[in-house]
């Protein structure tokens, strides 16, 4: 399984993905320019914008690296040579997943550092009225990285039902999309007026999408990093085992219909 | 070789149309009508799920949105160019969107104490707005500062007042907001404090629009407190109100007239209280609609 993991890093860093998101990362340099139009809040609002540029760059990672990975090794047959290793699909499927991961988190590590410099730089500038912690900027860097490689699990899992490149990224983009409103959908349907509006069905459907699709929401910290307000540590805990659970049962379903699948 | 110049003349054409074309297409996007520039609001529940995990992104791109449209408008009205006046009921709406994408943003409650106030006149919506502010920035001491100012100088309501800035004084450790409610009761006390708030906003604001606008209310309000003096000085002497200010001026009491930074005049009303042909703010920024029926009406 090592040996995936190290062709799958070796294959991403040669395919100058690291590089393109470089290019992306240029934004940053504008961004201190940009908070600095703030009225009140110039170091909140470079907060705000690094941490939101990392989670889109880290989404475009996630869908492209999840949904391509399996799909081309099919596609080009390079799954025979990956295969043809010895190791079992699992190991395959794992190794690239694993792969996948260690370089969403490295992405992630070196983004942070970008961001670090950006808010340090606003914050010398500007000193703010309630200080940064870093700590919580840390952690909402660590929990968008965690939800990327929950969405890089979903992206695989399309992919290895998938004969095309079109269903991965689409669908892993609405995966994307839903669950980031489904606990304000799931809140709604459980308030008087939520009851009153809708009919008993609509409402049963909603749940049941509430508890199949990942709730991403809970992984965004960004309005605890920005305005430094604490959060709960319960709620950390819990939402480092939701990633846990959720990403073994999306990875091993994928391992299982990856096993099943021909591949001529 | 003229497979090479083909793409190359292609490419030098398209370059010369561009240049005719970018002129008038970025002419008519500056020229474009307000409702579409500050943009038509969706319902918030359409703009939460658009925004998706970036809230607080589309919050401050709003409310950076009204800010540039109304520094805009104000520009021109400090140059004296004719513009229209600002539409407040669309900035006040946008700026509600934002703060419900992100409660926590402190620029929308800024923008709304240093715009919406002075010159919308919708001082009860403000400080609902700083009320559900509170709720969310529960550290910060400037939302019930600005609530405690809007309450005793506009809405005269003293007790709640008191109550807001006992709250500032606590969150801030600083005793002075608490000295703050007793100065209102008193006309010339009134005009005292603007200025001491005045000063305040000056003193705390980075950003060019706010403060021009606040530098020039200061302005206002030193003039009329100028005259104020004066007025007390001929009532001390004389035993009566002065009729007019060109009584202070005949009888030596005011040196010169200030001049008003608005473009009005400075007069004295029956009671004895200055006001301006301005009504304290520049002619085009006139606000026809007061959407509030219980402020006060002078000296805003």
């Amino acid at each position: 399984m090592i040996q995936v993991i190290r062709i799958t890093l070796k294959g991403i860093f040669r395919d100058k993905v690291f590089q393109g998101i470089m290019m992306l990362a240029v934004l940053f340099a504008f961004i201190p320019l940009a908070a600095s139009l703030s009225m009140r809040q110039v170091v909140e609002l470079s907060i705000t914008l690094s941490l939101s540029l990392v989670s889109f760059i880290m989404l475009v990672l996630a869908v492209f690296l999840g949904a391509t990975s399996v799909w081309k090794d099919i596609d080009r047959r390079n799954a025979y040579s990956v295969l043809s290793l010895p190791v079992s699909r699992m190991s395959y499927m794992v190794g690239r997943f694993y792969g996948i991961a260690l370089f969403m988190l490295f992405v992630s590590l070196v983004l942070g550092l970008v961001t670090a410099i950006v808010v340090g730089m606003s914050a010398g500038m500007y000193p703010p009225a309630r200080p940064v912690v870093w700590s919580y900027i840390a952690l909402a860097l660590l929990f968008n990285a965690l939800r990327s490689i929950l969405l890089v699990a979903v992206a695989m899992l399309f992919s290895t039902v998938s004969t095309s490149f079109f269903l991965p990224v689409f669908g892993t983009t609405t995966v994307f999309i839903i669950g980031g409103v489904t606990q304000q959908v799931y809140d709604f349907i459980h308030t008087q007026a939520g009851a009153e509006s809708l009919v008993p069905f609509a409402r049963h459907l909603a749940s049941i999408i509430y508890y199949v699709v990942p709730n991403l929401s809970s992984f965004d910290l960004k309005v605890n990093a920005i305005y430094a307000i604490n959060p709960t540590l319960n709620g950390i805990l819990l939402t480092l085992l939701y990633f846990a659970v959720y990403t073994t049962i999306v990875l091993s379903a994928g391992v299982l219909l990856f096993e099943r699948r021909e591949i001529k | 070789m003229s497979s090479l110049r083909r793409p190359g003349l292609v490419l030098l054409a398209a370059l010369i149309l561009y240049s005719v074309t970018i002129s008038p297409f970025t002419d008519y996007m500056r020229r474009k009508p307000v409702e579409e520039k500050l943009g038509y609001l969706p319902t918030l529940k359409v703009i939460r799920v658009m925004a998706a995990d970036q809230k607080e992104v589309m919050g401050a791109s709003l409310i950076m949105k009204v800010l540039m449209y109304f520094g805009g408008i104000t520009m021109k009205q400090q140059e004296k160019i004719i513009a229209e006046p600002p539409d407040y009921v669309m900035m006040s709406r946008v700026i509600h969107g934002a703060l419900q994408l992100d409660p926590y943003n402190m620029d929308g409650y800024y923008f709304a104490q240093a715009f919406l106030v002075w010159d919308a006149h919708q001082v009860a919506i403000a400080n609902n707005l700083l009320d559900y502010g509170m709720k969310y920035r529960t550290w910060d001491w400037s939302l019930p500062f600005f609530a405690g100012f809007n309450s005793a100088y506009f809405l005269k309501d003293y007790a709640k007042a008191a109550e807001y800035f006992k709250r500032a004084g606590e969150l801030s450790g600083s005793p002075l907001y608490i000295n703050l409610t007793g100065r209102y009761l008193q006309e010339s006390g009134k005009t005292g404090l603007a200025i001491g708030y005045l000063k305040t906003m000056i003193a705390t604001s980075r950003n060019d629009t706010a403060r021009k606008s606040f530098e020039i209310r200061l302005k206002a309000f030193e003039g009329v407190r100028i005259i104020e003096m004066a007025c007390d000085r001929f009532r001390e002497k004389e035993g009566r109100i002065p009729s007019s200010v060109a009584e202070l001026l005949a009888s030596g009491f005011l040196q010169a007239l200030p001049l008003d930074p608005y473009g009005g005049q400075f007069y004295l009303e029956p009671d004895g209280k200055v006001a301006t042909t301005s009504k304290f703010a520049f002619a085009g920024a006139k606000n026809e609609k007061r959407q509030n029926s219980g402020e006060s009406h002078e000296r805003h």
